[in-house]
């Protein structure tokens, strides 16, 4: 009972279990592939787990799926969002849930067929129905314009929008954006700048966070630092919000927080670059490791 | 480890470049590129409608100057907190009056004979949005804003151009 009175949003929640859920149904996308769209799912959706929401994540990237290597989950699916279009399955029999946290479920992409295999309105009907069960329905988009992206779109009210601060990326980001405008259903976009180089912003070489917010004029939901955790975490099959060291994991509990509607300060990263902090770093990690 | 020299590298590199100007850095560089690039992309200017346009100004300021109509470059470039229209038309000999005069009368007698060929308005008032266009972009969109008639701009075009285009031959 102590955490409905330090938090108002879990009161919330609680009043909604009363009735029928209703989740939210927010899609991630990029337009470009290789920004960390995958990731900042998997994080997201692991973080606000964590944080005691219901959570589905649906794989929309028909032959190509990553979502499941992502979280660990790549031998346990049986069933995928084809299976239940094509009504070989009931929804809930093709929800696989995560090996850690049983408030995290999902569905998964078909790896052998293309994206014509689901259409939009099959989609939109598949979200409406998690929505009934869920706190949040995050929605990973494949990269790209096309059928897609609009399929993954379609279910959405929400977008968070992935680029990082490279030319190419925040191009087609604001592409996409352009595009998630014209969607009536979106009702909002927020801006993740993913892999922050503080170190290329500070000497010049790379477009600061400011930088990118004005030229795509977005709202911004959160800054995650280059991590080379992330490589390691997804060769383990780990979101890097469950290491509790890990830079990059703040900075992705912290956007779920921002969901959940805290507010929370952006993290400095410009503080974290002194060679003083890099030193005790640098021991703490040897320390942490050795333990 | 290495981490610390890196970054101890930039700053020291960093001290240096702060007497660089200030566009040279590689930040500022994609800044600029985006910001121009992400212009066009916004606008509805396909590459057609802008070579319809390089087209149409060269027509109406071939009136007036003999230039390089496969060099003339028309982009958008950026000028400190403003997109600029550039036009950058390299001028082999700029026509005398006479020229002018003649280039312009005879435009003037097209029109009436077409005029008087057949019901010929169509044409007529294309043509006019044409020239209307043209120098409406300019002048919009030049930064320096002082432009004020049409044959001003067009000789200011070129005066800026001019420099630019020797440059170019001595290289």
């Amino acid at each position: 009972m102590a955490c409905t009175i330090t938090n108002p949003s879990v009161s919330d929640e609680k009043d909604k279990k009363g009735e029928t859920m209703s989740g939210r149904v927010i899609v991630i996308t990029s337009g470009k592939g290789g920004v960390g769209k995958t990731t900042t799912n998997a994080n997201i959706g692991t973080a606000l787990a964590r944080a005691g929401k219901k959570v589905v994540m649906i794989d929309t990237d028909l032959g190509l799926r990553n979502l499941d290597l992502l979280l660990g989950l790549e031998n346990r699916i049986v069933y995928t969002i084809v299976d239940v279009v094509e009504e070989r399955c009931k929804l809930k029999q093709a929800l696989v849930k995560d090996k850690k946290n049983p408030n995290l479920c999902l569905l998964a992409a078909a790896q052998t067929r293309d994206k014509t295999a689901v259409t939009e309105e099959q989609l939109k009907n598949i979200c409406e129905e998690l929505k009934k069960d869920f706190d949040f329905i995050l929605v990973d988009c494949p990269a790209g314009i096309e059928q897609g992206f609009q399929n993954a779109v379609a279910g959405a009210s929400e977008a968070i929008v992935v680029t990082t601060p490279e030319m190419s990326a925040v191009r087609d980001a604001d592409r996409i954006i352009g595009l998630l405008e014209a969607r009536e259903e979106i009702k909002s976009y927020k801006l993740l700048l993913n892999r922050v180089r503080p170190n290329l912003i500070k000497s010049n070489d790379m477009m600061s966070v400011d930088d990118v917010v004005e030229i795509l004029s977005a709202q911004l939901i959160g800054i995650i630092p280059e991590d080379t955790g992330i490589i390691t975490s997804t060769n383990k099959g780990e979101p890097i919000v469950n290491d509790e060291k890990s830079l990059a994991g703040q900075a992705y509990k912290n956007v779920a927080k921002r969901i959940m509607g805290e507010e929370v300060p952006f993290l400095n990263l410009e503080e974290d670059n002194g060679v003083v902090a890099k030193v005790k770093r640098f021991f703490s990690h040897l320390i942490g490791k050795e333990q | 480890m290495k981490d610390i020299f890196t970054d101890l590298y930039n700053k020291v590199l960093g001290f240096f470049r702060q007497t660089d100007k200030k566009e040279d850095n590689a930040k500022d560089i994609a800044c600029n590129r985006l910001r121009v690039v992400l212009m066009q992309d916004r606008t509805n200017l396909t590459p057609e409608l802008m070579e319809k346009m390089r087209q149409e100004l060269i027509d109406l300021l071939s009136k007036y100057v003999e230039m390089d109509k496969e060099a003339l470059e028309l982009n958008f470039e950026q000028e400190g907190n403003q997109m600029a229209l550039m036009l950058s038309i390299p001028v082999l000999r700029a026509k005398d009056e006479a020229e002018i005069e003649r280039e312009l009368a005879k435009e003037q007698a097209e029109k009436e004979s077409r005029e008087a060929e057949n019901s010929g308005e169509k044409s007529e008032e294309s043509e006019d949005a044409v020239q209307d266009n043209g120098v409406i972009e300019i002048v919009e969109e030049t930064p320096t804003g002082e432009i004020v008639s049409t044959e001003e701009t067009v000789t200011e075009c070129i005066e800026i151009v001019e420099p630019e285009n020797e440059k170019e031959k001595v290289e």
